[in-house]
Formats: C-alpha cells, structure tokens, sequence
C-alpha cells in the first residue's frame, strides 16, 4: 500500500452503458463501473468506494507511522493488540504462510534493504542478505489473537493482501447499496458485484499470453467473480545476463527463479485471486503446473 | 451472370441490399429475457442474407463450487480462508472467459430449380475481428457459381425456335411447343465487404463498409455508412443507413440496343458496349423494447437505381396482331440466325422502391417467434407484400429445430408484356421477363441446429420454394390463350452453416 494522495478527489465520467467513477488509493489508479443510467447514483456509489479504499490504505499503509502496521512495526518487540479487522487479515497472513510452505510471509518486507529493483545491476552480496535474513520469518513472530509480538528488528507489511482486501470490501459493500453490477478495479485487480443486465460481460483487457500463445491483449469477458494479476514485468534487475525477479523467496532472501512476469487469475474474490497468483509466482517455473493442479483459470506472462 | 435472379427467393439476392444496411445498429438492448441471442435482430450480412447463423445462449464458464474442490488443494483452503476474512461466501461464482478475437460464420448453400433450370452453389465466409471497446472488423467473402437454363422472354410456338446466343457466336434450338430457355447461364461471382464498426461515445454508434463483387459481366462497387443512437435507457434504439454503389454491366457480345432485333450469329449491327447502374438505398428504422418478452423493430427504406436496368440477355417475340403467332425470319443462305423476329427487351432507366418493414421476436418459454412483413412499392408499378415466419423450438439444451414459412406476392411491372405485336407502334418500354410478372411464391422449411462441446454451432436447413404466376388475360392474343402460361418454378435450398470462434 503506498502513501495517500495528497489529492483525494472522486471523479464520475460517462463510460459505454455505464459510469466510471475514477480516484486514486493505495498508490493506483483506482475505477468502479456502475451499470446505470443515474449518474447521481454513480457517484453516490463512487464516493462510498473511495472513502473505504481511503480507510483501509490508511489504516494498513506500512507508510503512516500512527497506524496499526506502524505501532506493530516500532513497537521493539513488544506485545501489540490489534482489532477484529487486522486480526482477521494476520489470521489469513498465517495461513497463507502455512499454505505456501513459508513462501508467502508478510515479514519479508525488510528484505527490500537489500533489494532494492530499479531496473539496474545491483546485486546484494550473501552476508548482507543473510543478515537481513535474520529478521525474516512469520514462524519467527508470536501470534494468538488479538496478540501480536514480533522479534525486534522485523516488520510485517500487508500490502501483499491489503489491495485485493480492498477490492472485495468495496465490492460487498456496493454490492448491498446498489441492484446493478458494478466493476470495482483498483489498478487491474478487480471484482464484479453481479452479472451485468444490459450487455453480455464486462470485457476486461489484460496483458498477458493466453494458454494457446499469442502475445498482446487478451480481452476477458466477466459476468461475475473476480481478477487479480501479480508480478511486474518492469521491476527487476539485470546482472552479467542474469535476470533477477522482483518476487523474493522469503526463505532465501534470493529472486524466485523462474518466475513467470505476470499471472492474472480468475476466481470468485478477488482476493483468492491475488493470492493465487502470488503463490503461481513464488513457485517460480512451476507457476503453470501450480495452477493446472488448482484447476482454475489463469494467463500467464513469461 | 444476374444477381437478381434469386431475390424472389430472398437469399442470395439480399447480399446487396444487406451489406448497404448491414450495420443498421439496430442492436436490441439485452435485458432479462431479451439478453437470449435468440432474441437479438440479425443484423450481419451473412446473417441477414442467409438468416443462418445459430444462436445459443452463452453461459461461459465452469462454475467452481469450492465444496466439490479437493478438500487438500490450496484454492479450497484459500477460499475458506477468505471467507472467514472477508466474512461472506462470494456472491457468484466466477463466470470469465477470453473473448474470441475472430468469429467466423461460414455457410455453403445449394440452390436448384427443377427442369434443369438455374443451379446455384455459394459459399460465404465471413470473418469479425473484435476489439475493445466495442469496435469490430468484419470481412466478409461470397463465392458462387450459377449454371443452368433460364427462360429468355421468347413465347411457346408450335414450330421449333432458333436464337442467336447472346455472344453471337453460335445459336441454340428450342423444340416446338416448349418453353424457349436459354441455356448459357454459367456464370461464377465472387464478392468481397469491409466493414468497420465502433461506437461514438455512450450512446452513438457508427459503421463504414465497403462492397466489391466481380463476374465476368458485371463488376460492383459500393460505400455504405450507418449511425444509430440508443435512448430510453437503452430500450429503444433510432438508426439511420446509407449506400451507394456503382455498378458496370460488359455483358457478353456487348449490350444490345433498345428493341433492337436478333441478329444472325456473327453479326453485332445490334450491340454496343458497356453501361452502368447507380444505386443509392437509404434506410431509417426504429428498434423498441416493447416488454420482457418482446422486441420489435421497424423500417422504412428508400431505393432509387438509375442507368442501365434492363436485363441485357432478354428479348421479346414479335407477333402477328391477330393471331399472336411470332413472325417468321429466314436466315440469309449459308448463314445461321434466328427463325423468328425477336426484339431485346428495354426497361426504363430508373427506378424509385419504398418499402415498409416491420419484424416483432417473441419469447414463449424458450421458444422464439419471430414474425416479419414487408410491403414494397416502386414506380415500376410492382407491388410486393412479404410475411415471413419462424418458430425456434429448443430441444434440449444443446439444439434446436426452426420451422420457417414465407409467402411472397407481387403485382406486374406496368411495362411488363408477353410479346411485341408486329407493325403497332412500339411501346416506350417491355420486357417480358417472368421476374417483373404477377406471382405468388411460397418457401417452407426446416431447419435443424447443434452446438458442439467445443462451442462450435453448426446448421442445416432445407426448403423447398414454389412460384406460381398467372399472365392477365388482356396480355394474351390470339393462339396466346392457352397455349402462353406463367414460367412457374419449383426449387430446393439446402444450406450448411458453420459458426465457430477463435
């Protein structure tokens, strides 16, 4: 999650058969789609998204000191109790560490001390990885809800979780204020409250290259259910020939190797999504044999 | 050789008109019900031409119930776990897909009249491309070939009759008392459209084309354009259509001169070159949601063709005034020609059609009506009323049989006769073509319709046509009573469609 805009302003243009309601959170451009012909509605629907993508990217952005990330964060090792809310997302942290065999860890942040993926040739040596490494590890930290302890030094960073979070809050939310189907994408990762009335699916383009090949735009014809896409084909780092990913094994403190440059997944939340698609890209050149063996629906970028 | 040799029929002939107004927009807003594609308006050429492409609706996708997921998988955990964070089950299931960027329709037709009359075999592949954003791309092939006897506007004598073919390179017998046919028709065409559609903000939506066909006798070359905007919160939708084309008639040995006589074979004293044809077809229309279950549309369209409209292969006999008998003509020695006086036809050079459209589709618990009339009137004098009628009938949830019925009637041409009577003073215009006669005509047929596993829809459809007419009796003299019937004809379609993305 980056850092609030300094401008927080909604906006509400007239799309095809629809509004789009445009702000910015969590360091993206962030668009509802409402299926209506009522612009008041619109933007009634669009302001109640910003204000819960704002709540949200304020309370869990690693970059605001007074928030519950940044108490647990320079609380020095001390014991922290959270809310129903953050508890609830440490909860989902924990099992999806548990899932991914400690591949998914919302303590690897500090890593980004050594890594630092400006598309130049910088690569940590060992020592200086292996020493960051220490305070790496969600097995490290003391969890019993609503407690949290972590180890001094460490830090836990849910922008991992919190995005695809914000996207089917949002998405419940608007789902209950209004009978239309309405879009939420908060920078590609997106979900459809319900199937559209007046056109067939949303059609959503993505990057990627689809199961028979071809590069370029896919277009994908949504009704319901949700995408998200994980990994950047922009972020890494280029060294003797050696292209280094982005997605670090929080187990290593090294690149993944083999990692595809995006997966985009479809599944019910948008939630599962994310995740299934930074599980494919921990697993590295597996991603494709991860999700044939998860049986859901995916395009992949390599 | 024609291209109107079929419009009484309504298949081939309207590639035409339908690539002019092809993209008339009038696409019907999808709702409840109406969002079935077997509600929607055809508007695709090869659609409207050939009224053949399937429709099922498209339920995308597996729907994945994480209760029937491997209870070990990560998805199936994850989803738990989501559930207990978000603290809701999803509200549907995920329904996504790729979009195809092509479509093809793809259709080969058969149509065959009896005694060995016109035979036609076309096959048309049309291709659409589409784009975000709703902007598509569509092109669109039509090969056809035509073979077989058509009747040349010579009466019945009880002598044989000899003609001179139109290359005037040979001549061909008729046996007496049959219906003098002409037998060169062979004729292969190729077609070719481009169309481009995208919309124009919210409610706008726009379309160019363009159409291209090429016979050795005939080249056509048309622009077409359309607008359309949706009001009433999309239930009703206004749209407007343009085309024009340009048409050049070469016809074979050149076009004969108005009521020139048939000469011998070798001689063209008669013929002249190349003419042309300009076409301009406009078209208003009005699609409405009317309810839940029903949609309807209405057309108005206006056609205006000027320049060479006569059909430069058709002739009239020249007959005795009192006896109707042609009159006999004795070829030079050594030369051969015809037996008899015979005057090429000459229709004016142009022609106004208006005609009314009116098309309703209802839905009766999976079954859909579809139920359309036309009347068409043009200063020609040719009146023509059309009620088409199709019933789709589901059988289960992967085909589909369609009964379709039409009944076609129009009144004659004001200049249209059987014969020249020989000394009278010539008309301004005739033709004694069967086409611009009195008739009824009648099409029934089934169709049956499939969807693979794989998505792709195929369709077969067979029919049978009747056109029956009857010559007003003040047209007929002498040993004409009786003997001078209608050219009535009996023809079979049977068409193949294939549908498939990828």
């Amino acid at each position: 999650m980056g850092a609030p805009d300094s401008a927080r302003a909604i906006s509400v243009e007239a799309g095809q058969g629809c509004f789009v309601g445009l702000f910015d959170a969590m360091a993206s451009p962030c668009e509802i789609l409402i299926e209506s012909e009522d612009r008041e509605l619109a933007t009634r629907l669009t302001r109640t998204a910003a204000d819960e993508a704002w709540r949200i990217e304020d309370k869990f952005s690693r970059y605001l000191p007074g928030n519950v990330v940044g108490c647990i964060n320079s609380c020095d090792g001390k014991p922290v109790e959270v809310d129903e809310e953050t508890a609830s997302l440490l909860d989902f942290a924990a099992t999806l560490h548990a899932l991914s065999d400690g591949r998914f860890d919302i303590t690897s942040g500090v890593l980004r001390e050594v890594w630092s993926f400006d598309g130049g040739d910088h690569i940590p040596d060992r020592e200086a990885v292996s020493d960051v490494l220490q305070r790496v590890g969600w097995n490290r930290v003391s969890w019993r809800r609503p407690v949290l302890a972590l180890q001094p030094g460490m830090e836990i960073d849910l922008g991992g979780i919190g995005k695809e979070y914000a996207v089917d809050r949002v998405a419940g939310i608007l789902s209950e204020a209004a009978a239309c189907s309405v879009v939420v994408n908060f920078g590609g990762d997106l979900a459809v409250t319900r199937p559209p009335q007046q056109r067939r699916a949303w059609r959503v383009g993505i990057e990627a290259v689809s199961a028979t090949g071809g590069k370029g735009e896919t277009v994908l014809q949504v009704r319901s259910g949700a995408l998200a896409t994980s990994g950047d084909s922009r972020r890494f780092l280029l060294k003797d020939g050696v292209r280094y990913s982005h997605i670090l094994d929080p187990r290593s403190g090294w690149p993944v190797e083999g990692a595809p440059r995006s997966v985009t997944v479809a599944a019910d939340t948008c939630t599962e999504s994310g995740m299934l698609s930074t599980l494919a890209i921990l697993e590295g050149y597996n991603a494709e044999t991860f999700l044939d063996g998860e049986e859901v629906k995916y395009w992949c970028r390599r | 050789m024609n291209r109107t040799r079929i419009v009484s029929v309504g298949i081939v002939g309207l590639v035409t008109l339908a690539s002019g107004c092809s993209s008339m927009g009038v696409e019907p807003w999808e709702r409840d019900i109406l969002a079935k594609e077997e509600m929607q308006l055809t508007t695709d050429p090869i659609e409207a031409a050939i009224d053949d492409h399937i429709y099922f609706s498209t339920a995308v996708t597996e729907c994945t119930s994480m209760a029937d997921k491997n209870p070990k998988s990560v998805s199936a955990a994850l989803a738990a776990a989501t559930c207990s964070l978000l603290g809701s089950v999803p509200a549907a299931p995920v329904q996504a897909a790729e979009e195809p960027t092509w479509d093809f329709n793809t259709a080969l037709l058969y149509y065959g009249e009896d005694n060995d009359r016109v035979q036609d075999l076309s096959l048309n592949i049309l291709a659409r491309r589409n784009y975000v954003d709703d902007r598509s791309l569509t092109l669109g092939l039509t090969v056809d070939t035509l073979t077989g006897a058509t009747p040349n506007g010579a009466i019945r004598q009880n002598v044989p009759q000899t003609f001179t073919r139109p290359s005037g390179s040979s001549a061909y017998t008729v046996p007496g008392g049959e219906l003098p046919l002409d037998d060169t028709f062979k004729d292969t065409r190729a077609a070719i459209t481009v169309g481009w559609e995208q919309p124009l903000g919210r409610l706008w939506k726009t379309s160019i084309g363009f159409s291209g066909s090429r016979e050795y006798d005939y080249t056509h070359l048309g622009l077409n354009g359309s607008l359309s905007r949706d009001f009433n919160k999309r239930n009703t939708t206004v749209s407007a259509g343009l085309a024009v084309a340009h048409d050049i008639w070469d016809p074979v040995g050149g076009t004969p001169v108005a009521f020139a006589p048939m000469l011998d074979v070798g001689d063209t004293g008669n013929k002249t070159g190349s003419e042309t044809k300009d076409i301009i077809d406009a078209v208003i229309g009005v699609t409405q949601v009317i309810s839940r279950r029903l949609l309807v549309q209405l057309n108005y369209s206006f056609s205006n063709s000027s320049g060479y409209l006569t059909d430069p292969y058709k002739f009239l006999s020249l007959v005795d005034g009192a006896t109707g008998e042609t009159i006999p003509r004795v070829p030079p020695p050594g030369a051969e020609g015809p037996s008899h006086e015979f005057r090429f036809e000459n229709r004016p050079d142009e022609r106004t059609k208006q005609s009314l459209y009116g098309q309703a589709k209802y839905y009766m618990g999976g079954k859909v009506l579809d139920a359309s009339y036309r009347y068409m009137t043009d200063d020609w004098e040719i009146d023509s009323h059309t009620v088409d009628l199709r019933l789709r009938w589901p059988l289960g949830e992967y085909s589909y049989i369609e009964p379709h019925f039409r009944f076609y009637t129009q009144s004659e041409a004001d200049f249209y006769t059987i014969s020249l009577v020989d000394g009278a003073e010539l008309p301004a215009f005739a033709s004694a073509d069967y086409r611009l006669g009195n008739f009824d005509a009648i099409t029934a047929g089934l169709k049956y319709g499939w969807k693979t596993r794989s998505g792709k829809e195929m369709s077969i459809r067979a029919e049978i046509y009747q056109q029956d007419g009857t010559i007003p009796g003040d047209l007929l003299i002498g040993n004409q009573v009786g003997r001078e019937t209608y050219p009535d004809l009996d023809a079979i379609i049977v068409q193949f469609s294939y549908h498939f993305s990828r």
